[in-house]
């Protein structure tokens, strides 16, 4: 009895966390212009991603690249490869999203 | 064979329903395609706008409208050139009639509001024109921002409620605004699409006042309306102009009305 007791309340907080985790949920924007890649790390509400990690992986899943976004929520870099590009935003607290850009955006951009 | 009867004493009772009672609302209707766009969706969304009767399915002809475009990121987009006419017919309708569509491409995350101004109809039953200032928001790419902004029309509705990624059953409440200030005790009528993309069962009324819901706003202009079913619901809080316009040389009454669409889903 008393484990079932546990059970819940474990899933019950499982739950909460969760529920918070998706309230924070972070995204990630990128386009292309210019043979520069721009990405836009941002909560729903608007407020910037400030010192995420970004890191870009080829469609191979190598990484090609890693850096920071500022205050603005921002980080831009060279075209590192004409592929499909999967650019990944961690932010604290296991914050994590993805973005796909698509080979044939990176070439139009480039 | 049983289910063949019940389906035609339905329609049977639908059309005489309709016969008896051929006042129903009128409502400006924008539907985009979707109203969330993720990364993984298309990024064309077709938007269609319409002049109709939403629970009973009526088209009526629209001329080109005067005004449509959107509003993202504070900015506003003039759209009306995009607009191309096509024609529709509902099953009890014996001609086809006119409405509006285009292709719009979403480039950036944010709420992107869609608004039309139509151009006057000319409605001989209430010897008034009609003029339905109509808005739809759509979400993209997980940035929630702008959907409670207005856009500065002669009247609109500005949601109070997040108006995407509604259940079935939430609450809508929005705002009546007439020249920027709140309607006190404003009528706001309510309906339900019944074309709305994916709704199996069209609804069949069981008496006239399930049309058209309607509820009225408090003293700021504020109304709320728990939405039963999942698809598009049209909200339209109607006004009289302080302007009138000419029909055969006669100054008419113009109703105008604001109006506002959001999406249900159902969860499962």
């Amino acid at each position: 009895m008393k484990i079932m007791n546990y059970l819940a309340l474990s899933i019950f907080v499982l739950l909460l966390l969760s529920g918070t985790a998706l309230a924070h949920k972070v995204n990630l924007f990128a386009y292309v212009e210019a043979g520069e890649i721009y990405t836009e790390s941002y909560f729903p509400d608007g407020s910037p991603v400030e010192n995420g990690k970004v890191l870009v992986y080829d469609s191979s899943d190598n990484l090609l690249l890693k850096g920071m976004t500022d205050k603005k929520g921002l980080f831009n870099f060279a075209v590192p490869k004409v592929d499909d590009l999967i650019i990944v935003i961690e932010a604290t607290m296991g914050h994590k999203n993805s973005f796909k850009l698509k080979k044939a955006e990176v070439e139009a951009g480039k | 064979m049983r289910a063949v009867i019940s389906i035609l004493s339905l329609v049977i009772i639908s059309v005489m329903l309709l016969a008896v009672h051929p006042a129903s609302a009128h409502f400006g209707t924008i539907t985009p395609s979707d109203d969330i766009v993720t990364q993984d969706d298309a990024k064309i969304l077709n938007v269609q706008i319409k002049f109709i009767h939403p629970m009973e399915m009526h088209y009526m002809e629209m001329v080109k409208p005067k005004q449509f475009g959107v509003v993202h990121d504070g900015k506003k987009t003039d759209l009306l050139g995009t607009l191309q006419g096509t024609k529709r017919k509902s099953l009890d309708q014996n001609k086809k009639f006119t409405f509006w569509t285009t292709d719009f491409k979403i480039r950036r995350p944010g709420d992107y509001t869609f608004y039309v101004e139509p151009t006057p109809y000319w409605e001989p039953a209430e010897d008034k024109f009609i003029v339905h200032y109509t808005k739809v928001c759509v979400n993209a790419l997980g940035l929630e921002k702008g959907w409670d902004q207005p856009v500065g029309l002669e009247t609109e509705i500005v949601p109070l409620t997040r108006p995407y990624g509604l259940w079935t059953g939430n609450l809508f409440t929005g705002q009546v605004l007439l020249k920027g200030r709140p309607v006190s005790f404003a009528e706001v009528e309510i309906e339900y699409l019944n074309e709305s993309p994916g709704n199996i069962n069209v609804v069949v009324p069981p008496a006239d006042p399930y049309v058209t819901q309607l509820v009225k706003a408090d003293a700021n202009g504020v109304f709320s309306y728990a939405m039963p079913k999942s698809g598009w619901w049209g909200f339209a809080a109607l006004n009289e102009a302080d302007w009138k316009l000419k029909h055969d040389d006669r100054d008419k009454g113009v109703e105008i009305g604001a109006v506002y669409w959001v999406r249900t889903r159902d969860m499962k």
